[in-house]
Parts: structure tokens; sequence; C-alpha cells
């Protein structure tokens, strides 16, 4: 097994909604190894945003420990906060988030302005994750002329673009039709696969989570289920059924022909 | 701050100014115009206090040659025949001078008596009508009329209180020009003499020469005349230019040659054309030894003159006695003027001074909370884009230099704009905004009357020196810095967690 990359206890979030309080973490605890790609789902107000901000270190915990590679954040001062999300931390949003008024190589530039003093490397730099999301020769396109996919896909490797510890992806899908949904989707299981970039991804679409490798039920602030996904099967090339070799791109086991594209609610019990 | 985050910080501001164009446009507008009011006023201000400082000058200018002029000719009493006496034509001559009474002129020369000149004529066309061109002093009234010198010799011995008697012989020379004069259906011929130069015998004795302002002071080249000297002259510029000569050079004067020792600016225009030269010598070659035209006592000091003056009368009624008393009274009464407008000017100058203050304060104030006002509002706007930005990496700092840029960018376009709008129209704002430029109210009238004198200046207008460009240039920086400071520390402190918020 991986080193554990992100290790939390005991973590509690209360915030104020106007002058009630609300306690959206409760003696949370959860460890993440690295490279592994994980789903949080849990119904509206479950605290996944919640739990996903505090990981990324733009929400600090009322208390508890969050130790990212052993450091613990939870305690840090923004002035070096930042520092951990520019570069350990890879946002993936719902909405994209792009910067209407810069191109797509200009918005994947953006991270890496505060460390790679070369612009002429960080364009190069920018270009070459453009390309690995499959968006070569629309650089130049401000987000108004991408389709949604188009623009997760700036977003995504605008998020890989100071080589992050973690991806963090809140609802990456929410925004896209089914086609894009897997696209995004597989993009993500393949940066898993290729540079072993730990991904936490919340979300509510149980197709895309069932192809991470770990799924958490998140409800009233609390992991209260945790279950297997199919990605931990193709990670192993083993199928889940018969325990034949498989391979990343089959979509049904070739030996006992099950498929391998769960479709049905993971937490449906 | 790096030089990378540093361009990607103006890179990203332009855009963001650039994105909204009608937004940006508008605010430009506004912003540029209160920069174009906030530098014509201290155009404005600068044009009073120079339009002031050139009046005071030129005030004091003439105050002060008023003062000298005053100082100069306060003891000076002008004699010559009265009007009365000279009567009309050639009259008045025959009756004071006891000379021959015929002929026209003056009886020892007689009529016409040298060729290409009008000779010595006094009386050619009646005491009143051509005595300016006899000149006289600037301020003698201009009548001249032959004297026996020896007649008035009495006066130095028998009144007390005289410094000096100087005797004088004004002799105009130039052409007899004939002209056919109609009016109202009468006409006539009317010969006038249009005068070329004229001729100013003074005794150069050291007494008067050293003592008493009887010859021009303001020599421009070569010397003044000096005490005893003869067979010279000191010419006008005027002169100069007539006779074709210089210091050093000798002319002939009615046949006689003079050596010219100096050049003077005259100081007066009855001056212009006067050429000096000993008394003695202007009477030989008139060939009016024994006369003068008129004289000037100079009482031993200014509070006697008057005295003197009536004592002079009385002795000899037929002389017109001229004091400068009256013309003293006009002058403190001038000096009084200017010195009230002069202080006018100086409280009008600081009044609109302490007015441009407080305008130039709000101005201040208006720009930066336009400023202020559009910031927050783009920095609420992009509530969801700062949040993406901090949840990217970007530190506090490069958060709130992005939004300062902005607002100082945004002020510095709007600062060129004002000063492209001031450079048209400083005079009018500043016209507009201050009480009035130059020398209002008040002071107008009194400054209507220095004008007169063409004396003052034109009115200042307002303009933009590349001094006010510069100032309204880092001001509108300043501006932009401090209108945009809170808005900016409001952009770093939204939480990046706002880049999450989905509404």
């Amino acid at each position: 097994m991986s080193k554990p990359v992100l290790q939390i206890s005991n973590l509690n979030k209360t915030y104020m909604l106007g002058k009630r309080p609300v306690q959206a973490l409760t003696n949370l605890n959860l460890q993440v190894n690295q490279g592994e790609f994980i789903a949080i789902m849990g119904p509206s107000g479950s605290g996944k945003t919640t739990l996903l901000n505090v990981i990324g270190c733009i929400d600090k915990a009322t208390n508890g420990q969050v130790l990212l590679d052993g450091i613990d954040v939870s305690k840090m001062p923004e002035n070096q906060l930042y520092k951990i999300r520019r570069d350990k931390m890879g946002f993936v949003f719902q909405t994209f988030n792009l910067l209407p008024y810069l191109n797509a190589r200009e918005n994947v530039e953006l991270p890496m302005e505060g460390k790679i003093k070369s612009k002429d490397e960080r364009k190069k730099r920018a270009s070459e994750l453009l390309a690995m999301v499959g968006l070569s020769g629309r650089e130049n396109h401000r987000p108004q002329r991408l389709s949604a996919g188009e623009q997760q896909r700036v977003a995504i490797a605008r998020a890989l673009a100071n080589n992050p510890a973690f991806i963090l992806a809140d609802e990456p899908t929410g925004n896209l039709d089914s086609q894009n949904k897997q696209e995004i989707i597989k993009l993500l299981a393949n940066l898993n696969l290729t540079h072993g970039t730990t991904i936490i991804m919340v979300t509510h679409d149980t197709q895309a989570a069932n192809h991470t490798e770990r799924m958490l039920l998140l409800k009233d602030g609390k992991i209260i289920k945790e279950k297997e996904g199919l990605h931990l099967a193709k990670k192993n090339n083993k199928c889940p059924n018969c325990g034949a070799d498989i391979k990343l791109s089959d979509n049904v086991c070739p030996i006992c022909q099950k498929s391998l594209t769960i479709t049905d609610e993971p937490f449906s019990s | 701050m790096r030089k990378e985050p540093f361009m990607g910080i103006i890179n990203r501001a332009i855009r963001n100014i650039s994105r909204r164009k009608i937004r940006a446009l508008l605010v430009i507008i506004a912003l540029g115009f209160s920069m174009a009011i906030l530098v014509s006023i201290p155009a404005g201000v600068l044009a009073n206090q120079q339009t002031a400082s050139t009046a005071a000058t030129n005030l004091s200018n003439i105050i002060t040659q008023t003062s000298a002029a005053i100082n100069q000719t306060s003891t000076q009493i002008d004699c010559n025949l009265a009007p009365s006496f000279s009567g009309f034509g050639f009259s008045g001559f025959g009756a004071n001078s006891g000379g021959s009474g015929s002929g026209s002129g003056f009886p020892p020369s007689g009529s016409g008596g040298r060729p290409g000149g009008g000779g010595f004529t006094p009386g050619q066309f009646g005491g009143g009508t051509v005595g300016g061109q006899f000149g006289g002093s600037a301020f003698s009234g201009g009548q001249s009329n032959p004297m026996n010198e020896s007649l008035y010799t009495d006066i130095n011995g028998t009144i007390s209180g005289i410094g000096t008697v100087e005797p004088i012989l004004q002799a105009s020379e130039g052409q007899n020009v004939t002209r056919d004069l109609s009016f109202n259906g009468y006409s006539r011929t009317i010969t006038t003499l249009e005068v070329e130069y004229t001729i100013e015998g003074i005794p150069l004795t050291s007494d008067l020469v050293n003592n008493y302002p009887v010859l021009p002071t303001n020599i421009t080249e070569g010397s003044n005349l000096q005490a005893g000297a003869s067979g010279e002259v000191l010419l006008s510029e005027n002169n100069s230019a007539y006779f074709n000569a210089g210091v050093g050079d000798t002319i002939t004067v009615l046949n006689q040659p003079f050596t010219v020792v100096g050049i003077y600016s005259p100081a007066s225009v009855s001056q212009t054309q006067t050429l000096y030269m000993n008394l003695s010598d202007a009477q030989t070659i008139t060939n009016n030894t024994g006369y003068i035209t008129s004289f000037k006592v100079f009482a031993t000091s200014s509070e006697t003159v008057t005295q003197v003056a009536s004592a002079i009368s009385t002795l000899h009624p037929e002389l017109t006695v001229t004091t400068d008393q009256t013309r003293l009274n006009q002058l403190q009464n001038l000096q009084t003027t200017y010195n009230s407008e002069l202080a006018t000017a100086q409280a009008s100058n600081s009044q609109t001074y302490s007015t441009a203050v407080e305008e130039i304060a709000i101005v201040v104030v208006a720009t930066s909370l336009i400023v202020l006002f559009v910031m927050l509002y783009t920095v609420k706007e992009r509530t969801k884009e700062i949040g993406t930005l901090k949840a990217i990496g970007f530190s506090n700092s490069v958060v709130m230099s992005q939004f300062m840029l902005e607002g100082i960018l945004l002020s510095i376009i709007a600062g060129i704009v004002g000063i492209a709008i001031g450079s048209i129209a400083a005079p009018t704002i500043s016209s507009l905004l201050l009480p009035s430029v130059g020398l209002g109210g008040g002071a107008g009238a009194g400054v209507a009357v220095v004008s007169g004198t063409s004396r003052i200046g034109g009115l200042s207008i307002a303009t933009l020196n590349p001094e006010l460009i510069l100032i309204l240039f880092g001001a509108s920086v300043l501006l932009g810095a401090l209108g945009s400071l809170y808005p900016a520390w409001r952009a770093a402190k939204i939480r990046p967690a706002e880049a999450m918020k989905y509404e």
C-alpha cells in the first residue's frame, strides 16, 4: 500500500449561517493514500464541499487535524496556505471558473505565475497540458468560444499546471452532458493512472463515482459508508467478478462477460 | 513583487478594463472631467496670481515713476507769458517784448528769414493752436511767447525761497505746410509748421546741470551735456535719426556746426524731437540774443512753492505761473487709487486661493469616491473570479495589487483624458469655478483706469504648464491608489471558497 498523503483526524467544522451555527463536519476521520482516486458522495448539505474545501486549504477546520504529507495545515496562516494551494492542489470546479478575458493557454498559465519565472516556459507547459487534455490548437480560444466539456478540460489542465499532489474536483461533471461527463471522468481516471495524482472528487453522479476506486458516503458531516469502485479493479487489472485479467479500456470482462461499467446506485441499500 | 507576476497583473488589469468598454468609457469620462477640474483650478489660480503680480508690478512701477516725477518737479514753477497777454497772432509779442511789432514771427529774425525753415515762429498760428509744437516742458501747457530775458532778472533778487532760475529758449524748426481746410461751408487756407526738431537752449551752468532736472536723464549713447559746454548738442533718438548722426558726429543746426555728445531716450512725447544745447548757442543761431521763451523757477523746497509762485505772479502779473501743485494732487490721488487697487488685487487673489483649495478638496474626494465605488462594484461583481484566483494559489498581495493597479490604471487613463480636456477647457473651467480669473469685481474698474495707461499687461490665461501636467499625472496615480485601496483590500479578504459557490 502506498503511503498516506492525507490524514484527517477528529475534524470538526462549524460555520455560521446568519446567526445560526451549522455543524458541517463532525469528528471526521479520513486517510487517503498517494495515488488514490476517491469519490465523496452524499446528499446536499452533508458536508461534501466543506470537506473538500478543508482538504484543499481554502477553508479552515474549526478544530481537528489535517495532515498533508505530514504537515499540519489546519493551523497554517493564509500567507503560507496559498503556497500549498498553488504547489500541491489543483482545483476543478463545477462551473469551470475560467477567467473569461483570458484565453485557454493564459488560463492554464495562471497558477504558474508565482512559480515559473520564464514566460516562454509557462507558455510551453500550458500548451503541453492543453495537448494532454486534447485541446491542441485551441490555446488561443477564450472560454466563451469553447464548449462546456472543453472548458472543463482547460480547467483540468489548469489544475495540473504546477504538477500538484492532489486534484480536488467539486462536481466536475455537474454541468456536462453524458458524453462529456464520460470523457472528463475518463480523463481524470487516466491522469490518476498515468501521473499518479491523488484525486478527490465530490460528485452526485453515481456513474462518475463508480469509476473511482473508493467511494465515501457522507451524511450529516460524517463518513457513514465506504465502497470500492471499478477503478480499483481496473487499476489492479483484475475483473472484480471472476478475477480474470482485464484491460483499462475493456467495457466488459473478456472472460465472464460481466459489464465493467457500473451504472447502478453504489449506495442504494 | 517579482517582475513576472507584475506583468501578468498589468496584462489582466488592462484586459479587465477593456472588457467592459461602455462602463470603462463612462467612468473614464467622469473621472476625466474631475481630473480636468483638478488641473484647471491650479492653472486658474496660477493665472490669477500672474495677472495680479503683473498688475502689482505695473502699478508699483507707475507709483515709483509717479513719485519720482512728483519729487523731481515738486519745486518747479513754470513761467511764461499768459495767453491773455500774448493775445492772438503776433500782437502778443509786440506788447511784451517791446520789440518791433511788425512782421511775422519773432521780430529779431524776421518773417521767413531763414531758408528752408519757419524760423523762429512762436506766434505763427496764434499762441494757443500751435503751442504744443513749441513744446515747453511736458506739463507746461505749451504756450511759448518770446520774452526779453532782462525783464525778469529781478525775480531771483527780490523773491526769497528761490533756488535758481532756468531761462529757456525753445525754437522749432521744420517745414511750413499749407493746407486747405473746409469746415461747415467755410473754407480757408492754413499754414502750419510741421516740426522736424525743436531746439531747447538752457544755460549750462554747473549749478543748473548738477542740481536741477533740466536735462534728460536717460542717456542711451555718449554722454550728457556738461556744464559750460558750447557748440555741443544732446540729441533725442528721433533727432539722431533725422540728422542721421551719432555720437561724435557734427551736425549743422541753422547753419551752425554742433558736435553730438550724446543721445537720450525721451521720457515724454513732447520731448521726442527736442535737442538740447547751451542757451547762448540757441540764442545765437536763432538770432534771439537776449530773448527766451519761458523760464522755470525752482523753489528751495516744495513747501514754499505756492508762496514763491504767488510772489512771482505779483511781481510779474503778465506771466502765467504754473506750479506742479495741481498735478501733484492728481498724482497723489492716483497713487491712492493704485494702492487700493493693489490691496483689492491681493484680497481677490487670496479669496481665489481659498476657493481653489476648497474646490480641489471636493474634487479630490469626488475622484477618489468614483474610483472607490467603481472598484467596489468590480470587486463584488468578480467575487467568484477572485475566489478562483486565490483557490488556484494567488496570494493576497497579488490579488490586492491586481485591483489597486486596475484602479490606478483607470485613474491614469482618466488623468490623460483630463489633461486633454484641461488643455482645451482650462480657461473656461477655471473661470466657471473660481471667482473671476484676473482682477474681478471692484478691482475691475481700477484695472480699467490702469489699463487706460496702457501699462498693465493683459490678463493671464489659465494654461497647463508641464509642471501641472506632471503633478496631475502623479495625482491621478495617487487618487487611483487611494480610491482602490479599500476595494482591493476587500478583494484580498475574499475567501477562496467563494469559488465554490454556484448561484
